[in-house]
C-alpha cells in the first residue's frame, strides 16, 4: 500500500469532521455578530448532546425519553457547583458530567434489562421526576424562577466571557465529541453496538456483553449530555426547569430520529438544522417577525410530523440521503 | 388524623384511581390487542376535556357534549391507527413507540392552536353541594366520576365475555398469530382496540375537566400515571389494571395525608420505576421468560 493511500484511507472517515471544524473557524470571521454566535452556542450544545443520543438509538437501539434531565442534571450541577460554592469551572464542568453519567449508570442498571417500549416508559418516568426535583429544591435549583447570574467559563484565571470565546469554546467540546464518537463507532464497541442492533440474540452468541455494553453507552450518552448542560449554563448564564422537561427530551428523540439511525452525520446535521429552524431570522436577513413567530408556534407539529414520517418513509432518515449522495459521487449506485 | 379525615383521603384516591383506572384500561386493550405501548393515550384523555368544552360552548347541552367529544376522539384513535400504525404492524418496537410518540405530539401541539392555551373547565354535571356519606362528604362529580367508571368497565366486561368481538380480542392478546390463523381479521380488532381505548380516555377526560380544569397539555402527565396503574396492575389483565389503576389513586392520597402534598405527582413515577425494575409482570401477572 503506497503512503499516499494509506494517508487517504486514515484521513477519509474524519472529512466531514474536517469540514465542520473549518466551518466553525470560519463563522466569526464572517459574522461577530452576538445574536448570531448566542444562536450557535444553542446549536453547539444540541449537537453534544445528540452525538451521545445518536451512539444510544441509532448504534446500540435504545430510547431515552429523558435525556433532556441528564442536560438539567449537568447544568444544575455545575451551576451550584460555581456559583454558591465558588468551585473552579473545570471542577463544576467535571462534576457535571460525571454525576449525569451516574444517574445514567443507576438508571440503566434496571432498565436496560428491559426492552423496547418498557425503557421509553421508564426513561419518561425519570424524566418527570427529575422535572419534578428541578422545580422544587429551591435551595439549589432556585425552583420555577430559575437560576441567574451563572459565572462564565474560567480556565487557569483566563475568563471566556466574549461570545466569540464561549462560542469557540462549546463547539471545541462538540467536535470533540464528534470525534470521540466517530472513534467509538470505528472500533471494537462500535462494531458490538452494530451486532446488538442487527440482531441481539446474535449478538450474545457472539460473545457480545449485550447487557453491559448498554449500559455503558447509556451512561456514555448521558455523561455527554451533562457536559452539553454544563456548558449551556455557562454559557447562557440562565438555567430555568422549562429547559429540562419532557417536551425537550421528546424533541431530542425527534432529532435523532429524523437524522436517522445508524449514521452520526445524519443526527448531526438535523441537530443544526432542527435547531436553527426557530432562530432562523439570525440566519436569513429578510425574515421577517412574523414567519418566525409562525415557525415556532408550529414547531412540536413540524417535529411530530418529521418523526412519523421518517420513520415511515425512510427509516435511513438523513443519514441514509447523505449515504446514498455519497455512493452515487463514488459510481457505485446509478438510477 | 381521625377516622372522617382518613376516609376523606381514601374518597379522593378513590376518585383520582378511577381516573388513572380508564386511562389505563386504554393503554391494556391496545397493548393486548397490538402489542403496541401507545404513548398518545394521555392526549385522548385530553381531547375529551378540550373537545367536551369545545362542543358545550356551541351550545350543545352537557352530556350531548360530552357524548359527542368521547364518539369524536374515538374517532380520532380510528384515525390515527389506520393512517399512522396500521402498516407499520411488523415493525420493530421502537419504531411503534416512535410514531405513537409524533402522534401525540401533533395531537398536543393541534389542540393548542384549536381550542388555546389556557385552561378550560365544564360546569359540574349537577350542580350542588357535597354529598353526606357515613359523615364524610363527597362531591357530586366525584359520584359521577365513580358511576361513569363503573358503567365503562361493566361495558367492557361484557364486550369482552360476550361478544364475539370481544372474543377475538382476547384471542388476540394470547397470540397475534393464531388468532389470525383461526380467521380473526385482526387489523380490525387493532382499529376497534384503538377506538375503544381513545374513548376511555376521552370519557376520564370529560369526567374529571368539572373537578380539575384541562387544557392542551394535560396528556402526558395522565398518561404516565395511566401507564404506571397499568403496569402495576399486570398490562394486558384489564381486572388487574382497574385494581392497579385504585391502588395508585389511593398511594398517592395517602402520600398527600402522611408525607406531603410537595411530591404527589413523583408517588406514581417512582411506583411505575420500582415496578418496572422488580416486577415488570405487575401485582397480578406471572413472569413471561423470553424465547429466543
Amino acid at each position: 500500500m503506497s503512503s499516499v493511500k494509506r494517508i487517504r484511507l486514515f484521513i477519509t472517515p474524519y472529512l466531514g469532521l474536517i469540514a465542520a471544524a473549518l466551518a466553525v473557524a470560519a463563522v466569526p470571521l464572517v459574522t461577530p455578530d452576538r445574536y448570531v454566535l448566542k444562536v450557535l452556542v444553542y446549536v453547539g450544545v444540541n449537537v453534544i448532546v445528540i452525538a451521545g443520543l445518536a451512539l444510544l438509538f441509532g448504534h446500540a437501539g435504545q430510547i431515552s425519553m429523558g435525556h433532556a434531565a441528564f442536560v438539567g442534571i449537568g447544568a444544575y450541577t455545575s451551576a451550584y457547583l460555581v456559583k454558591t460554592l465558588d468551585a473552579p469551572w473545570l471542577v463544576g464542568v467535571l462534576a457535571a458530567t460525571v454525576l449525569a453519567a451516574a444517574g445514567g449508570l443507576v438508571l440503566a442498571l434496571p432498565a436496560l434489562r428491559l426492552r423496547g417500549h418498557y425503557l421509553a416508559m421508564a426513561t419518561l418516568g425519570f424524566s418527570e421526576i427529575m422535572y419534578v426535583v428541578f422545580r422544587e429544591a429551591r435551595a439549589i435549583t432556585g425552583g420555577n424562577d430559575g437560576l441567574g447570574g451563572i459565572p462564565y467559563p474560567e480556565v487557569a484565571g483566563l475568563k471566556i466571557d466574549t461570545p466569540v470565546g464561549v462560542y469557540l469554546l462549546v463547539w471545541g467540546v462538540a467536535l470533540l465529541t464528534l470525534l470521540l464518537v466517530l472513534n467509538i463507532l470505528r472500533s471494537r464497541p462500535g462494531r458490538a453496538m452494530r451486532a446488538l442492533q442487527a440482531t441481539e440474540n446474535g449478538a450474545l452468541a457472539c460473545g457480545i456483553d449485550t447487557v453491559g455494553l448498554k449500559i455503558r453507552t447509556f451512561a456514555l450518552s448521558a455523561a455527554l449530555a451533562g457536559l452539553a448542560g454544563a456548558l449551556y449554563a455557562h454559557g447562557v448564564g440562565f438555567i430555568s426547569p422549562s429547559t429540562f422537561g419532557l417536551d425537550q427530551s421528546v424533541i431530542y428523540m425527534a432529532i435523532v430520529v429524523v437524522g436517522g439511525a445508524g449514521s452520526l452525520a445524519g443526527p448531526t446535521l438535523a441537530a443544526v438544522v432542527l435547531t436553527l429552524l426557530p432562530y432562523a431570522d439570525a440566519l436569513v436577513p429578510g425574515l421577517s417577525k412574523d414567519t418566525i413567530a409562525v415557525m415556532q408556534d408550529w414547531e412540536a407539529d413540524i417535529y411530530g410530523l418529521a418523526m412519523i414520517a421518517v420513520v415511515i418513509f425512510a427509516p435511513a432518515g438523513i443519514g441514509g440521503l447523505l449515504k446514498r449522495i455519497r455512493l452515487r459521487g463514488a459510481g457505485e449506485v446509478r438510477s | 388524623m381521625d377516622a372522617a379525615e382518613f376516609f376523606q383521603y381514601v374518597i379522593a384516591g378513590l376518585k383520582s384511581g378511577s381516573i388513572y383506572a380508564l386511562v389505563a384500561l386504554g393503554f391494556t386493550m391496545v397493548y393486548g390487542a397490538t402489542g403496541i405501548i401507545n404513548f398518545a393515550q394521555g392526549e385522548f384523555f385530553m381531547l375529551g376535556g378540550v373537545l367536551a368544552v369545545w362542543f358545550h360552548g356551541l351550545g350543545l347541552p352537557l352530556p350531548v357534549a360530552g357524548i359527542a367529544a368521547v364518539a369524536a376522539t374515538a374517532l380520532i384513535g380510528i384515525a390515527f391507527e389506520r393512517v399512522a400504525l396500521r402498516r407499520q404492524r411488523s415493525a420493530s418496537p421502537l419504531v411503534l413507540v416512535i410514531i405513537t410518540i409524533g402522534g401525540s405530539m401533533v395531537m398536543k401541539s393541534l389542540a393548542r392552536h384549536l381550542f388555546g392555551p389556557d385552561e378550560l373547565s365544564l360546569p359540574e354535571f349537577t350542580p350542588g353541594p357535597s354529598v353526606d356519606v357515613a359523615g364524610v362528604a363527597v362531591e357530586r362529580q366525584a359520584l359521577w366520576v365513580w358511576g361513569l367508571t363503573i358503567v365503562a368497565v361493566l361495558l367492557l366486561a361484557w364486550l369482552y365475555r360476550r361478544t364475539k368481538l370481544g372474543r377475538a380480542m382476547r384471542a388476540c392478546s394470547i397470540s397475534h398469530d393464531a388468532a389470525r390463523l383461526m380467521g380473526i381479521d385482526t387489523a380490525r380488532v387493532a382499529m376497534v382496540s384503538f377506538g375503544i381505548a381513545a374513548a376511555l380516555g376521552a370519557l376520564a377526560g370529560f369526567a374529571v375537566t368539572p373537578l380539575t380544569q384541562t387544557s392542551w397539555d394535560a396528556g402526558a402527565a395522565i398518561g404516565v400515571k395511566g401507564f404506571a396503574a397499568a403496569i402495576l396492575g399486570g398490562l394486558g389483565n384489564p381486572v388487574a389494571t382497574v385494581i392497579g389503576g385504585l391502588v395508585l389513586g389511593l398511594l398517592e392520597s395517602l402520600s398527600v395525608a402522611f408525607v406531603s402534598s410537595t411530591y404527589k405527582d413523583v408517588i406514581s413515577l417512582v411506583v411505575l420505576l420500582v415496578v418496572l425494575f422488580v416486577r415488570p409482570q405487575g401485582l397480578f401477572g406471572t413472569a413471561q421468560r423470553g424465547k429466543v
